[in-house]
């Protein structure tokens, strides 16, 4: 056998005697990795899903047709269409169905038999889609089955909506990407929706030549829209698919302290092995070598099993992701996980990365020893201070860069990378503060306590082995608190603005039937409606992106509570004014964060009458909106754009007990059942999409925390084999078990005290970063930022709690193995 | 002052079978006595000498300690008669590493609560210790080291000294200070010591000389 093999034969040997140290490695590697792989997995999961996304009914279609007034195009036009031999035409419909119980599902539908061959071959499904049983009485309802399963629907089971209608027998398959939507044909869908148009005509690739004859073709009342939106729900998720991102290799970095600590143990102990290699005549570049082959086997197994725990942890942060994407910007993902080739090739680079990185100083630190044997784990303490100035030199670089590059940040990447630079200072500053807390509590002793100094002097030596534990835990800590305080100020913002925008009692919206003319000229309407806000849109594109119009009601009373960040004075009544030489717009702050519009910026919008001015007069806080919005007076709006699209009407009550009267007002004016929504409704609604918007980023953040709990544990159980023989020491020397843990656990517990303080302004500052700089990065809208108390105590007393589960673990080990080194003592240990 | 009766101990294989160490043991210190233990490696010296100081148990038979036994103690009331009346010495000094020579010598003593600042001066000028307490261990010589291991161990005057092999890791020269030093100290002191050697030049420091041999133990005489 080769020197080297040797060489890594007794290195590895070192593992069967201490299975401890090889699992804590293990561990490390698998916390870090599994958390990073299961973000990966998820975001190239929902990367795919996208793409599938863009494929689907109408989506890859590269134009629309649509009503010029946003009602529908009627089944005849569509007809006519087809007769006049335009094959790349077929229908769609889109719709919200409300079921018996008050559940509300996404609708799709198309006519299979008309489908344009390459939509059909982008048709990954093994289920035909042409089946003629989906296109014939009774039809077929296929439902995905997590929605099936949400909606506790099992196969033929038909569910009856609020409207009274029925749908078709469920079949529970999905289509490729119908996502979480119902898919019907057209006709039982019409009936559902109860509703006589089609939402819009997609049309694939046309040559300019048959683009000229559809667009002559057209009816008046219909437009033939190029479809630029395909690549939108990429673009619009790429901020949250990178901050999960970020969050991951966070967990990793924390992941990485394990393995640092967990390496630098392992080589400490076997420091009487590589000097036995050593004086036997083994190189030190064979046993670089015997150590860099040990570390590809430790990266494998590492990545292999953290890979493991990550798609297992993938499928269950899954639902979390997959409403997060839902709700924030409408996007489905399916529920089938793929390991992904790459995916597994880079957790595996990651690991022998992060390995290398664990393991280059304290190699470095070893092989550099003399052969012959130095200082004991117990007197590194005293060139320990040395290691501390280092880190804290660099902290103090680290900070002076991030000052410098704050104001040079202008993408979500170079964010992250900035909030990296502050946690890394915060994390190597953190040894000299725990070294000065324990110089102050030595002042703080009374001199003559020998006790008091014997802690002391103890605490010094446990330093060098739990500082690595500490940066890890204060990286959790204040990700964690970080975290908390963004979700909070989120909620907070979401309440408010929902205060705000839902302030009236009922909604009607997506009726086709519904006439609020009628219900005005109604008499009895007038003893119980106290504001209406009818409004309308107009979906344009402005810098490649989609821009809504919104028509509102001027007077209404939620158009005149908008939440304005920034304004012209007298912005509303400026607003108000129909002054067709400035045509003032509100403009979301999306717009100004993004699109980087000032006030008094004019905007040349593309209107039916060729381009138009417009002018920002102020801009509005709009939570959550992923698109550019403007606020324009119905009336202006309908000066350059006559036939806007219906979006929603508000009804505001004089009395919340006229709400009976109200609905029956509103049934009589042509609603149906289901159109129209209680205010409360909706809140709590939204409130609920909230909590599962940030329930992915809950997860890894408290899973962040138990990875660093993880490496407080390793770190003291690591400490706890070294100092076995030396605890028995003090036995004998008649210490007894409460002075013995008195010792052990007052350092540990002033310095995890010291660390949850650190944690406090590094969490303040992160969040404060989160908040006012990634997050108007990444989404363009503000907030103001909530920093409460709450979490951090909670946080205090959750590292409590890991530090008393980790005292319990080493007490146990402790009481099992100390008899046995009890009786050793005075021989080889 | 020590009384062992009827001592046995034996040690489990991982085959299953046991390895008797001691068998029946009697054997008696009086107060301000001294004894060497000699025998061959692997002989039981060391185990009896853990088995005084409750370090371990024993098979079967008592330990009676200033007529206390062993046996009854609990692990807390153990450290209690560890850290007042019995001292250890190891051949390995097991000096803690973190605290200086200084709060070395005095641990057991401030532990015991019995520091007396005259006879800890006495045994620093003694020892040749003056110019090293504030040192740390590492920066000491093995002889030094030892030193202060006796210090530390004499200085709250236990009733008790077991001496596990004292002079195994010294040259001959320190071997015989330290000895001399060792043997007088304690009987300055006023306690008893026992000590496991496997010189007879040392042992010839102390009143009485055993052999210890296939668990049993025999008087220099009788060996």
């Amino acid at each position: 056998m080769s020197m080297l093999l040797l060489s890594l034969k007794a290195l590895l040997s070192h593992y069967w005697r201490y299975p401890w140290q090889a699992l804590f490695l293990l561990v490390g590697l698998c916390a870090g990795v599994g958390l990073w792989s299961a973000v990966q997995v998820i975001n190239s999961h929902a990367r795919a899903s996208y793409e599938q996304a863009n494929q689907v009914l109408g989506t890859q279609a590269h134009f629309w047709i649509r009503a010029a007034n946003g009602t529908g195009v009627s089944t005849q036009d569509y007809t006519a269409l087809r007769r006049l031999g335009f094959r790349e035409v077929y229908p769609v419909v889109q719709g919200i169905i409300t079921t018996a119980t008050n559940q509300r599902i996404p609708l799709i539908a198309t006519d299979p038999i008309v489908l344009p061959a390459e939509v059909l071959q982008t048709n990954t499904s093994t289920v035909a889609f042409n089946d003629l049983a989906f296109i014939q009485p009774p039809y077929q309802a296929w439902f995905p089955p997590d929605l099936a399963n949400e909606l506790n629907l099992t196969a033929n089971t038909r569910v009856l909506l609020k409207n009274g209608q029925t749908l078709p027998p469920a079949i529970l398959q999905t289509q490729a990407q119908q996502g979480r939507q119902v898919l019907l044909d057209i006709a039982p869908a019409l009936k559902a929706l109860q509703r006589s148009t089609l939402s819009y005509l997609a049309v694939t690739p046309l040559s300019s030549e048959r683009q000229t004859q559809l667009e002559q073709a057209l009816p008046p009342h219909l437009r033939l829209i190029p479809n630029r939106q395909s690549l939108d729900l990429t673009q619009l998720t790429q901020s949250l698919h990178t901050q999960l991102t970020a969050m991951s290799l966070l967990s990793f970095a924390v992941g990485l302290f394990i393995v640092f600590n967990a390496v630098r143990f392992s080589l400490w102990y076997r420091r009487p092995t590589l000097r036995t290699l050593r004086l036997i005549g083994v190189s030190v570049q064979t046993l670089m070598l015997a150590i860099g082959l040990e570390t590809v086997i430790w990266s494998i197994v590492g990545s292999s099993l953290g890979l493991l725990i990550g798609y297992g942890l993938s499928q269950i942060l899954l639902p979390a992701m997959s409403a997060s994407l839902q709700s924030l910007y409408g996007a489905n993902i399916g529920s089938h996980i793929i390991l992904q080739p790459t995916t597994v090739l880079l957790a595996w680079l990651l690991t022998l990365g992060g390995l290398i990185i664990a393991l280059a100083l304290p190699l470095w630190q070893q092989l550099r020893l003399p052969v012959l044997p130095s200082h004991s784990l117990s007197t590194y303490w005293l060139t320990d201070q040395r290691t501390r100035r280092y880190l804290l030199l660099a902290a103090i670089g680290l900070s002076i860069l991030a000052l410098v590059l704050y104001p040079l940040i202008s993408t979500l990447i170079q964010g992250f990378i900035l909030l990296g630079i502050v946690l890394l200072a915060g994390a190597w500053a953190l040894p000299s503060l725990l070294a000065l807390s324990l110089t102050l509590l030595e002042r703080l002793l009374p001199k003559h306590s020998f006790q008091g100094r014997w802690l002391i002097r103890d605490g010094w030596a446990q330093l060098p082995a739990l500082r690595t534990a500490m940066m890890a835990l204060l990286l959790a800590l204040t990700a964690n608190l970080g975290v908390e305080a963004l979700v909070g100020s989120f909620r907070t913002a979401l309440s408010d603005w929902l205060e705000q925008r839902l302030s009236s009692d009922l909604y009607v919206q997506g009726s086709s039937s519904f006439d609020l003319a009628t219900l005005r000229a109604n008499p009895s309407t007038a003893t119980w409606l106290k504001a209406v806000n009818e409004r309308t849109q107009v979906t344009l594109r402005y810098q490649d992106q989609p821009l809504v119009l919104r028509g509102l009601d001027h007077s209404a009373p939620d158009t005149q509570e908008l939440g304005i960040t920034q304004a012209l004075p007298q912005t509303i009544n400026l607003w108000r004014n129909l002054d067709t030489q400035q045509n003032w717009v509100l403009a979301n702050e999306q717009l100004h964060f993004l699109g980087s519009k000032q006030i008094g910026e004019k905007l040349e919008l593309q209107t039916p009458q060729g381009l138009k001015p417009f002018t920002i007069a102020a801009f509005v806080h709009d939570y959550g909106n992923p698109y550019y919005q403007l606020y324009i007076p119905n009336r202006v709006l309908k000066t350059y754009w006559p036939q806007p699209e219906p979006w929603n009407i508000s009804l505001w009550l004089n009395n919340p007990s006229d709400l009976p009267k109200a609905e029956q007002a509103l049934l009589n004016a042509g609603a149906k059942a289901g159109d129209w929504t209680v205010q409360q409704t909706i809140k709590a609604a939204s409130m609920k999409i909230f909590e599962r918007t940030f329930a992915m980023t809950a997860a890894i953040n408290s899973l962040t925390l138990w990875v660093a709990g993880i490496a407080l544990l390793a770190a003291l159980m690591a400490i706890l084999q070294e100092r076995l023989p030396e605890f028995a020491q003090w036995r004998a020397l008649g210490v007894n078990t409460r002075e013995q843990w008195l010792v052990m656990s007052v350092p540990l517990l002033l310095w995890a005290s010291i660390t949850w303080l650190v944690a406090l302004p590094l969490g303040a500052l992160l969040s404060w970063l989160l908040i006012h700089k990634l997050n108007v990065m990444a989404f363009g809208w503000s907030m103001p930022l909530l920093w409460s108390m709450r979490p951090a105590g909670v946080l205090a007393l959750m590292t409590l709690g890991v530090i008393a589960i980790t005292l319990v673990v080493v007490a146990w080990q402790l009481k099992r193995q100390l008899p046995q080194t009890l009786a050793r003592l005075g021989g080889q240990l | 002052m020590l009384e062992l009766i009827q001592l046995s101990k034996a040690y489990r294989q991982p085959d299953g079978y046991s390895t008797p160490i001691l068998s029946n043991l009697n054997f008696q210190l009086g107060a301000g006595q001294s004894a060497a233990l000699l025998g061959a490696s692997g002989s039981g010296k060391s185990t009896l000498l853990h088995l005084i100081a409750g370090l371990d148990k024993p098979d079967a038979g008592h330990i009676l300690i200033q007529q206390q036994s062993l046996t009854d103690l609990t692990e807390s009331q153990l450290a209690q008669l560890r850290r007042t009346t019995i001292s250890l010495i190891f051949q390995q000094f097991y000096l803690i590493s973190t605290l200086s020579v200084a709060d070395n010598i005095r641990f057991q003593a401030q532990l015991a609560k019995r520091y007396n600042a005259q006879w800890e001066a006495e045994l620093i000028e003694r020892l040749d210790l003056t110019s090293q307490l504030q040192k740390y261990p590492h920066q000491l010589s093995g002889g030094q080291q030892q030193r202060v291991a006796i210090a530390r161990a004499l200085l709250h005057k236990p009733a008790l000294v077991l001496a596990d092999e004292p002079t195994g890791n010294l040259d001959e020269h320190s071997s015989e200070q330290v000895m001399a030093l060792l043997s007088e100290l304690v009987k300055q002191a006023g306690s008893s010591l026992l000590m496991v050697t496997h010189s007879k030049v040392m042992a010839g420091y102390l009143d009485q000389q055993y052999w210890l041999k296939s668990g049993v133990l025999h008087s220099k005489e009788s060996a």
